[in-house]
């Protein structure tokens, strides 16, 4: 990982994505659960191999890019490349848009409460 | 007797004189003689009057003679002594003047000397005063580069990255520059890298530093690594050997390097489809990057690039050749030399996975934890323990900084995974695992320091991870979107849902300050 300051990698963040900046795709938030379909090939990038191992189960965008070290934008840029070979999928977490049970958050309040 | 040159004539003149006066003598002698001796007297005085002028002509001739003959022999003693006058004159100049020549020729030695001296001296300012320019231009260029870095993780938005990575190429090649330059003028080098660069990071490296990088292709499965003190060289002669491919190629042919290991070493070849070089130019470019001319004099204000091959090749002993490419140019050949390369025993992102959970953890100690975790990723089956997720991510998150960062880690106790974590933030992570015990809600656990088996997370008896110190990224997001979707698939196991809760658990920056929180 990356400290302030010091510059650990001679890799370039432009190298990585061959000078691209924006992924052209939406298929990644940084929520995005991505999972690996098939296995790394030998002669890959080595990023690329990183995250097909990493996402054998389903993993957070946000989470890839804290474990390469890598910026959010570049890692959906390698993201999107994987996409678009096919070689991982990406679902969104379906419940993101339905709040866990009302009486659940009053029994965990309570039991907040009596700690 | 007749006229004769100076001589002669004054003794024709003394003849005439004695004949005219002896000859009046005798006729007056004849006249008044008797008639009858008058022919003996006669015949007598004139041979007697003939001998006496013969004699003054002789003695006239001869005094006249002699008296010419000394004064010629006094002009010549005169002409004589002249000249050796002369002589002795010119043989004085002479000297003088070979004095003055030596004189003059020590004089121009000397100046020349001089010159040298002060040219030698100048050089000598001019070389330090540049080196020390281009050592200084190295260091801002590579805090440059590490402030960009700084900055295009901090900055998500699309269009800041991509100005951000724009400045990030021309820094660095601006820092090739540079670099260049102190090769060239025998400066230190530029960086040192602590640890064996992988090979793809050093293709990498090169291709960054390169105005086409985009048009490189690289075509490498090999886990080599170079060491590190040389690793910077071999990237710098690389990226030259790159740019002189690129910029004598179409600008839309593409530039290949292939890296194969040979028992000599690793040989990496860059191969274009630009010009062919003739034999001549084979030769010279040869000649260059041999590394035999160390002279600043044949360099070009232009192409410095040979010149910088040459100097790295000879620093850290590699060869450099060419050769007509197959695909139509030229083919650029490194030879690294076996020194410096070696395997590292996983590359950092074909980090071992963790072997899963097909270990009791618990009764793990931290060595043994280690010693497993690293073992190869073929050990590891393919984990269907869902857990197992979150297990070999955090092994290759750990896998990324292989000289990497203690990371302290609860003695695996069987204690609840809520009270475990410390909200502390690890920005000084070498250090940290002397200082995070504190903060912990259950401070009897043993927190040792210098192991770093943080490589898979530690289960509680709630099924749930806990948290390794200095991780705190959990809490971060104590119910991310992640976790909800636990229910959905409520039939598996307990640490099912703990693989999907633990999905952010990195997701935090380890250095980003993050509140405390449980987990459960």
């Amino acid at each position: 990982m990356s400290r302030p300051g010091r510059d650990d990698s001679p890799d370039r963040l432009y190298t990585l994505t061959g000078g691209r900046s924006r992924s052209g795709s939406d298929a990644f938030d940084l929520v995005t659960l991505v999972v690996t379909e098939s296995e790394p090939a030998p002669g890959m990038q080595s990023e690329h191999a990183a995250i097909l191992r990493m996402c054998r189960f389903p993993t957070a965008v946000v989470e890839i890019a804290a474990e390469l070290g890598l910026p959010v934008t570049v890692v959906r840029i390698l993201l999107a490349d994987l996409h678009d070979t096919g070689r991982i999928s990406a679902r969104h977490p379906r419940s993101a848009h339905r709040l866990p049970d009302p009486d659940i958050l009053e029994q965990v309040l309570v039991g907040l409460r009596n700690l | 007797m007749t006229a004769s040159p100076s001589p002669l004539r004054p003794s024709a003149l003394a003849l005439l004189i004695t004949a005219v006066v002896t000859g009046a003598f005798c006729t007056v002698a004849v006249v008044s003689a008797e008639p009858g001796s008058r022919a003996v007297l006669g015949w007598s005085l004139g041979i007697a009057a003939a001998l006496l002028s013969a004699g003054a002509y002789a003695v006239t001739h001869s005094v006249l003679r002699n008296r010419v003959l000394r004064e010629r022999l006094a002009a010549l003693n005169t002409q004589i002594s002249a000249q050796e006058a002369n002589a002795a004159r010119r043989s004085a100049d002479a000297v003088r003047l070979d004095a003055a020549q030596a004189a003059e020729r020590k004089a121009l030695i000397a100046a020349h000397a001089a010159e040298l001296r002060r040219a030698e001296s100048s050089r000598a300012a001019a070389l330090a005063a540049t080196a020390n320019a281009a050592g200084r231009m190295q260091a801002l260029a590579t805090g440059m580069l590490a402030d960009l870095r700084d900055m295009e993780h901090r900055h998500a938005d699309e269009d800041v990255l991509g100005d951000l990575l724009h400045l990030d190429h021309r820094t660095a090649q601006a820092g090739r520059l540079a670099d260049s330059i102190a090769v060239l003028t025998g400066a230190r080098s530029g960086r040192r890298w602590a640890r064996p660069i992988v090979m793809e990071s050093i293709l990498r490296g090169a291709m960054g530093r390169i105005g086409g990088y985009q048009r490189v292709r690289l075509h490498s499965t090999s886990d080599a690594a170079v060491a590190g003190h040389a690793a910077e060289g071999v990237m710098h002669a690389l990226a030259e050997l790159l740019d002189n491919a690129a910029n004598f190629s179409p600008p839309t042919a593409e530039v290949h390097v292939y890296v194969e290991e040979v028992p000599a070493g690793v040989i990496i070849t860059v191969e274009d489809s630009g010009l062919v070089m003739s034999d001549v130019q084979l030769r010279r470019a040869e000649q260059a990057v041999s590394g035999r001319l160390s002279d600043l004099a044949g360099l070009s204000g232009t192409r410095l690039g040979l010149a910088v091959v040459g100097r790295l090749a000879r620093k850290h002993g590699l060869t450099v050749s060419f050769r007509p490419s197959a695909r139509g140019g030229t083919g650029a050949l490194m030879l690294l030399p076996h020194e410096l390369v070696t395997h590292v025993a996983a590359t950092p992102a074909a980090a071992p996975l963790a072997p899963a959970l097909d270990v009791p953890q618990d009764l793990l100690p931290p060595e043994s934890a280690t010693a497993e975790s690293r073992t190869p990723a073929a050990a590891a089956p393919p984990a269907a323990i869902p857990a197992s997720a979150s297990a070999s991510a955090s092994a290759s998150a750990q896998a990324p900084a292989p000289d990497g960062e203690p990371e302290a880690t609860h003695e695996p106790a069987a204690e609840p995974a809520s009270g475990t974590g410390t909200a502390r933030p690890a920005p000084t992570v070498r250090t940290s695992g002397t200082s995070t015990g504190t903060g912990t809600s259950t401070s009897t656990s043993t927190s040792t320091s210098s192991e770093t088996s943080g490589e898979f997370p530690q289960f509680g008896e709630s099924g749930l991870p806990k948290r390794k110190r200095g991780r705190a990224l959990a809490a971060a997001h104590p119910e991310g979107p992640d976790a909800p979707a636990a229910p959905a698939r409520a039939t598996t196991a307990a640490s099912d849902a703990a693989a999907r809760f633990s999905s952010f658990r990195q997701a935090v920056r380890a250095n980003s300050p993050t509140p405390e929180g449980n987990s459960e």
